[in-house]
């Protein structure tokens, strides 16, 4: 009975933090998804203007300071040299704070652990055809030893623009970088 | 000729680069005084103050330590938690014979590790008297953790009586300090909340145990110090709003556990006893006696911030201050209800509530609820940590309502061993006669126990089992603990295992150092009644 309770308490408490999740990053008025379309977008391989290589380690990247311009298309190589799971997401801090919540769950449900994503616990329903499946756009999600690329085109220079890995403790810890948009 | 001289040196450092990295300490073991805010007594210190100086040391290099004893008695040092070769370990009467007056020892070891750790008197009564100092010791490679700046936040529990008297007192009455003893009136409240027959029997059950609901630190009338400063002096420490701080906490108590919170910041925990962890992010954490645990925190805003860190019995506390300028202050909370210990931490022995995957269960299907005191609370169940007792009354919750660390969140960032099963398992009871002041390994002292031997080479699985109804930090010295989280490769690496009452808790040591070590539970008065085991690796090469 107790556990019982106890599920169905973690499967909305799921379903909530799900919910608000999806929001933040879908289109819905407001204050955040200015913030959204100004940071810019995900662009396509013929627009790419140069590349950089980022590795990630645990839990850093080797990199923590990149220097762009606005309206440029860069593709990020990405490698994950670190033992653990990272993350490479485009965002604001108030987008990443909210994006931490999906991956403790992540990783509270055994989606991620270690060094490895489980592919089957990320496709589990969560019910209204919400998943964990991490396909968000502006962040790629690494296994050990993984390597991934993200194509981004910046608009507008954003204030407080990084790039961090939004698992559990790794961007408190520092996993985090920032951009500096020149003039 | 000068390109040939240079390749010289060059060869040279390549064939000797130990020799180039030598770091010098100069440390006095002095008389001094002790100001807590709250009252001033004498006391042993090291260059001239208590705590002494941080000792800043690099991995790499070789750590030459010259120690000159200015007391009129013999003195000592131990570098908790290094790893260090048996005769540089500081212990009299199994690593060395002491220091005497007036004679400077050196000390000389290789530092082979990273991160927090402390060093502090290992004879008489100089620890509590105030013989304790921070060390920290700068990594090689990059840590896996950023920060801007840094501080270490030395906790201590400050008695305005000598170590020597307290020791005196508990031993004439367990019962000398505690000033929470339940009084005729909590005995007539009782009898109104739970009847008359039922606050007699529970009297009486406690009574025979020799124990009282509020034996959860049995040296009360402490102040609590960061860095030598009571909450009064209030230590500050300075940030630039949106810097990331590192606080390098250890608690150098003789006797409190402390539960540490800075109100409105949550802290990202990175290091436990100066191994990396993978981060946790917490609104609280206890730190027993003598463990150390590095937080990162990231103060955004241009304002003051408040370290509190209450003792575990609620019975006094360490205050200091995290602001953007000097002479700013925040809040300072008020102390928690001290909590009471209840039937759940009764030590009957053999119950295993650490529910680790990869352990046998065996003796763990005791029944709680058919222990005919059913008034456990159901709240403090439900939010179970399987190092407490459930229904235990020490079980930490977080002041905020948020998370408080516990031990099953710790995972090695960096594993220092290759997991393997232990070959053989040792069990110690933790045992003691709270009357008597007696503290006990297996229900022998110190005097009378025959050293644990130990093979060089072989990986062993101590599990204590905690019969009291204390808390104790067991301290392993010359060898890592890694404590059993169920986590095998990932269990962290310590140097103190808490283990609370009423439970059991194992820990895996891979036995690669040989000689002879202290093995002992960290609360001054629990090691000095007889808590403590010599241990002995056989083999190796000495």
């Amino acid at each position: 009975m107790k556990a019982k309770g106890t599920s169905t308490y973690l499967a909305a408490g799921f379903f909530l933090a799900l919910w608000s999740f999806t929001s933040v990053v879908s289109a819905s008025p407001g204050h955040g998804d200015q913030q959204r379309e100004s940071m810019g977008q995900p662009g396509q391989p013929e627009q790419v203007d140069r590349s950089i290589d980022i590795e990630m380690h645990d839990n850093y990247y080797g990199v923590e300071n990149l220097d762009i311009q606005a309206g440029e298309t860069i593709r990020f190589q990405v490698t994950n040299k670190g033992k653990l799971v990272h993350e490479f997401s485009v965002g604001t801090p108030d987008m990443h704070e909210g994006h931490q919540e999906m991956m403790q769950m992540m990783v509270e449900h055994g989606a991620i652990k270690g060094g490895q994503i489980n592919q089957q616990a990320m496709q589990m329903d969560m019910g209204d055809g919400r998943s964990m499946q991490h396909d968000d756009p502006n962040s790629l999600l690494l296994e050990a030893g993984e390597t991934g690329e993200l194509i981004w085109t910046f608009n507008e220079p954003v204030k407080n623009l990084e790039f961090a890995c939004n698992l559990p403790g790794h961007y408190q810890a520092g996993m985090m970088g920032n951009f500096h948009f020149q003039q | 000729m000068r390109t040939l001289k240079k390749i010289a040196v060059f060869t040279g450092s390549l064939l000797f680069p130990a020799i180039l990295l030598a770091g010098e300490y100069e440390l006095s073991v002095d008389p001094v005084v002790i100001d807590t805010g709250d009252f001033t007594k004498i006391g042993v210190g090291y260059n001239g103050s208590s705590p002494g100086p941080t000792l800043r040391m690099k991995e790499g290099e070789i750590a030459t330590i010259r120690v000159t004893n200015n007391l009129d008695v013999d003195t000592s040092i131990h570098w908790h938690g290094l790893i260090v070769p048996a005769d540089q370990d500081g212990v009299p009467g199994i690593s060395f014979d002491g220091i005497k007056p007036g004679e400077t020892f050196t000390y000389t070891f290789p530092v082979r590790q990273s991160g927090t750790y402390w060093y502090h008197s290992h004879s008489g009564f100089q620890e509590p008297d105030g013989a304790y100092g921070s060390l920290v010791i700068e990594a090689e490679d990059r840590e896996p953790f950023r920060y801007d700046r840094e501080y270490v936040v030395q906790l201590a529990d400050k008695h305005p009586d000598a170590g020597a008297q307290i020791m005196h007192n508990l031993k004439n009455s367990a019962e000398y300090y505690n000033r929470t003893e339940q009084t005729l009136g909590d005995f007539f409240s009782d009898i109104g909340e739970n009847g008359f027959l039922a606050t007699v029997k529970d009297r009486w059950d406690w009574g025979n145990m020799r124990m009282m609901k509020t034996d959860i630190e049995d040296v009360q009338g402490f102040t609590g110090l960061i860095n030598g400063r009571g909450p009064d002096q209030n230590w500050t420490a300075l940030f630039e709003p949106g810097e990331r701080v590192r606080l390098r906490l250890i608690n150098s108590s003789a006797s409190t556990y402390f539960d540490f919170r800075i109100p409105g910041m949550k802290m990202t925990v990175v290091a436990a006893d100066g191994n990396n962890i993978q981060p946790v992010v917490v609104d609280e954490l206890r730190l027993a006696v003598a463990e150390t645990y590095d937080v990162i925190v990231q103060p955004r805003e241009d304002k003051a911030y408040t370290l509190f860190a209450e003792s575990m019995g609620r019975t006094g506390y360490a205050r200091g201050t995290l602001a953007p300028r000097e002479g700013m202050t925040a809040a300072v909370p008020e102390m928690r209800e001290p909590p009471l210990l209840t039937m759940a931490d009764m030590g009957h022995g053999g119950m295993d509530h650490s529910n680790m995957s990869d352990t046998e269960m065996s003796g763990s299907d005791m029944d709680h609820s058919s222990m005919g005191h059913g008034s456990m609370d159901q709240s403090a169940m439900d939010a179970a940590d399987p190092f407490y007792a459930p229904g235990s009354g020490l079980l930490p919750q977080a002041a905020s309502g948020g998370k408080f660390l516990s031990y099953a969140d710790l995972r090695a960032q960096q594993p220092r061993y290759d997991y393997r099963e232990p070959e053989r398992e040792i069990v110690l009871r933790l045992t003691g006669n709270m009357e008597r002041y007696i503290w006990s390994i297996n229900g022998v002292k110190f005097e009378d126990a025959e050293p644990l031997r130990l093979q060089y080479g072989e990986r062993v699985r101590i599990r204590f089992i905690n019969e009291t109804m204390m808390a104790h930090p067991m301290h392993l010295h010359g060898m890592w603990s890694l404590l059993n989280v169920g986590a095998q490769g990932d269990n962290p690496v310590k140097h103190v295992i808490s283990v609370n009452p009423n439970t059991e808790v194992a820990f895996d040591v891979e036995v690669d150092e040989p000689g002879e070590w202290a093995f002992h539970c960290h609360i001054f008065n629990h090691a000095s009644a007889g808590m403590f085991l010599k241990v002995v690796v056989e083999g190796g090469e000495a």
